[in-house]
């Protein structure tokens, strides 16, 4: 008897050893994918700005003398700002000869930084004729370097920088003329093929369209099916046949219901090709199980006597559900609704099928716009050849990972805000 | 329909025999119930009068509740189960196609065994039948509905300075009153009860018994209990079952204490049941 309880005994220990050791695994897991996302990530949010002392050459713009505004705007742009880049950066280093070392300096800032001086001398046209020192973008080889990200200690065949170009960016940080600042573009910007220009607003965007459209036709459609099968329908056959198929659509891989929205919306329907609004009717297909099952638990445990409740003082069956049953489950239905969402954020495949995996520069305005989303973005940039865009990929997982963040804080929210009414 | 008092009545009626003068308010005859293939209720008569409160006794698994959840047709949601035979409220059938089944539960309500009401303030909970019902919309109007069905369970002094608190939050005796002040509060004529006492305390239990004393001068009861000096002390009336058949029918004194069946005297006696 007595050994008997000590093995008993030990056994419970070996037990929840063994569960604090599953705890262990899973928390270091977790610790460690979001150490090394956040590590490598962080940098993808600040970026490398070259000062020059930009000069705005009347002869290059012309003459705007007796010009309207928008002719004057107009001849503004047409202006041949990487002469004007090139010409700041020869002064700067005025030894510089020949063309194919001219073209090594003026690589070592984007070339976004035209479009940034274009937008300077547009928005105030008195900048012309005169020297002004502006912050520009460097280009995303510099920015790696700048942040320790490529070594300078390799052989120079094996650098992208050249030694010459190490020298010039060296000599720029010793007049304090390179600076990292906040990367507003990364989280404004759409894609783009220089990791310096490249921003997530344009995948954050379609993402946002794309579950929006998720969201209104799973979650009615979802809450609608599960309160006919559990209060309506009459248990038969034909009822227990849509239940197993309602389950087992819940393990179809998502790249068929991406083929299915391929088949169907694009090819019959004829909606347009990598809009958002495909991509979510599509992911709103893969969810819509996810939604049923959720939502039937809910109904199910709602007490049957609330239900006898109000049948004896008259209720509908209609009443029945809307005052009572649906109020009860709705804090289950949120939760089931949400982890249903949270799978279609996280879903790429469905939408490489859709078309959704497209480079884009654009932000999309509408839900027929070309677009992409986050994980699809992710998924580009991990695919890009350059340097640059490791971090972009971590920093985007980052933007994807705090969306899913924010996305489950609201449902908490609300299904506390409901429970509390009861 | 409220009847003259009882005197008038003839002292024993028993089962399948029914009186011309007096018109009972519901009145089920020839009922069979099955669920699936159980024969749960078997070719009862019984009628139920206004003013006066019928108790439903008998063993576990008679066939009372059974019997009592077909007056207001709340065995309609029931999967497989079935029923078969006439009952009448005020003599027209309430399985007539032109009844609304909704309509005849707010003529019929019901309070059930277990208490149950609505996880909503306690204000909510009595006006809930109202309001479905369009008895009365919001206000004054309604604040009297509640106030009044309140007083009529017996309940208002306890909860009228808590009516938003969650009717849950009541203790098990006030829960079951706020229950039947929930099913007054549409103003039924017939009230049924399924064994309104089983969850509840001596003490509740006496207070819900003086309630239903108090509200049998309005309303026809019905009352299934298993406790038989309940039927004694609330009951005007009392129907014995036993496997699904009425075996005794009759006033309840008579049935008390000079029953004509063997069956109906072992059972009040504790040999059975």
């Amino acid at each position: 008897m007595q050994a008997r309880l000590a093995s008993r005994h030990a056994a419970e220990r070996r037990f929840r050893l063994y569960g604090l050791f599953a705890i262990g695994v899973a928390v270091a897991t977790l610790g460690g994918l979001l150490f090394s996302i956040v590590g490598k990530g962080y940098t993808a949010f600040v970026q490398t700005e070259i000062l020059l002392d930009v000069y705005f050459d009347a002869a290059a713009v012309g003459d705007l003398e007796g010009l309207g505004d928008d002719e004057r705007t107009a001849a503004l742009r047409r202006v041949d700002y990487a002469g004007l880049l090139r010409d700041s950066l020869r002064a700067q280093f005025p030894e510089v000869e020949g063309r194919s070392a001219v073209r090594a300096l003026t690589a070592l800032v984007s070339a976004g930084a035209r479009t940034t001086l274009r937008e300077e001398l547009v928005t105030d046209p008195d900048l012309l004729a005169r020297r002004v020192p502006l912050w520009l973008t460097a280009d995303d080889e510099v920015d790696m370097l700048m942040k320790g990200q490529v070594a300078r200690d390799l052989p120079e065949s094996e650098r992208r920088l050249s030694d010459a170009q190490l020298a010039w960016v060296d000599a720029l940080a010793a007049e304090g003329r390179i600076r990292t600042v906040f990367n507003r573009t990364f989280l404004t910007a759409g894609d783009s093929r220089e990791p310096e220009l490249a921003g997530i607003w344009g995948a954050l965007v379609g993402t946002v369209l794309t579950l929006a459209v998720t969201l209104a036709v799973s979650f009615p459609m979802g809450v609608l099916a599960a309160v006919y099968l559990e209060e309506f329908a009459p248990r038969n056959r034909w009822t227990d046949l849509i239940e197993v198929n309602i389950n087992n659509l819940a393990a179809v891989p998502s790249i068929v219901f991406g083929l299915l929205g391929l088949a169907v919306f694009l090819n019959v329907l004829n909606l347009p090709r990598s809009a958002p609004l495909v991509g979510g009717l599509t992911l709103a297909l893969m969810t819509l199980p996810t939604i049923i099952i959720a939502a039937r638990s809910a109904i199910l445990s709602v007490p049957p006597s609330i239900r006898e409740a109000a049948r004896g003082v008259g209720a509908s069956p209609l009443q029945v559900v809307a005052h009572h049953v649906l109020p009860l489950a709705l804090p289950g239905i949120l939760t089931g609704a949400i982890i249903g969402m949270a799978r279609a954020l996280g879903e790429t495949a469905p939408l490489l099928m859709i078309g959704m995996v497209a480079f884009i520069v654009d932000v999309p305005a509408s839900l027929t716009d070309a677009a992409t989303a986050l994980p699809v973005q992710v998924f580009l940039w991990a695919d890009s050849p350059e340097r640059g865009f490791v971090e972009k990929v971590s920093g985007a997982i980052l933007v994807l990972l705090t969306f899913l963040l924010l996305m489950n804080a609201g449902a908490i929210v609300m299904r506390q805000k409901f429970e509390k009414r009861w | 329909m409220l009847l003259a008092a009882s005197d008038g009545r003839p002292e024993v009626i028993v089962a399948n025999s029914s009186t011309e003068d007096d018109k009972p308010k519901m009145k089920a005859t020839a009922v069979d119930v099955y669920y699936g293939d159980t024969h749960a209720v078997k070719k009862v008569d019984l009628p139920i009068f206004v003013g006066d409160v019928t108790a439903l006794i008998g063993p576990s698994g008679c066939g009372k509740s059974t019997l009592l959840r077909c007056f207001n047709r709340m065995n309609d949601s029931i999967a497989g189960c079935r029923v078969e035979g006439e009952i009448t409220l005020e003599g027209r059938s309430i399985f007539d196609s032109e009844i609304d089944v909704v309509q005849l539960r707010a003529r019929v309500g019901m309070v059930f065994q277990k208490p149950n009401p609505f996880p909503k303030s306690v204000y909510d909970n009595v006006a809930y039948g109202p309001r479905i019902h369009g008895i009365a919309r919001k206000g004054p109007e309604m604040d009297a509905i509640v106030e009044s069905s309140l007083e009529r369970a017996g309940l208002w002094a306890e909860v009228k300075d808590r009516l938003q608190e969650s009717g849950t939050a009541l203790s098990g005796g006030q829960q079951q009153r706020l229950c039947i002040a929930r099913a007054i509060a549409v103003d039924p004529e017939v009230i049924l009860m399924d064994e309104p006492c089983s969850a509840l305390d001596p003490i509740a239990t006496a207070k819900i018994e003086e309630l239903i004393y108090e509200l049998r001068g309005r309303f026809a009861i019905a009352i299934v209990t298993h406790n038989m000096q309940q039927a004694a002390r609330v009951s005007q009336w009392t129907a014995f079952f036993h496997l699904g058949e009425l075996v005794e029918y009759g006033r309840t004194e008579d049935i008390f204490t000079n029953p004509v069946q063997e069956r109906t005297r072992d059972y009040i006696t504790g040999r059975y049941g």
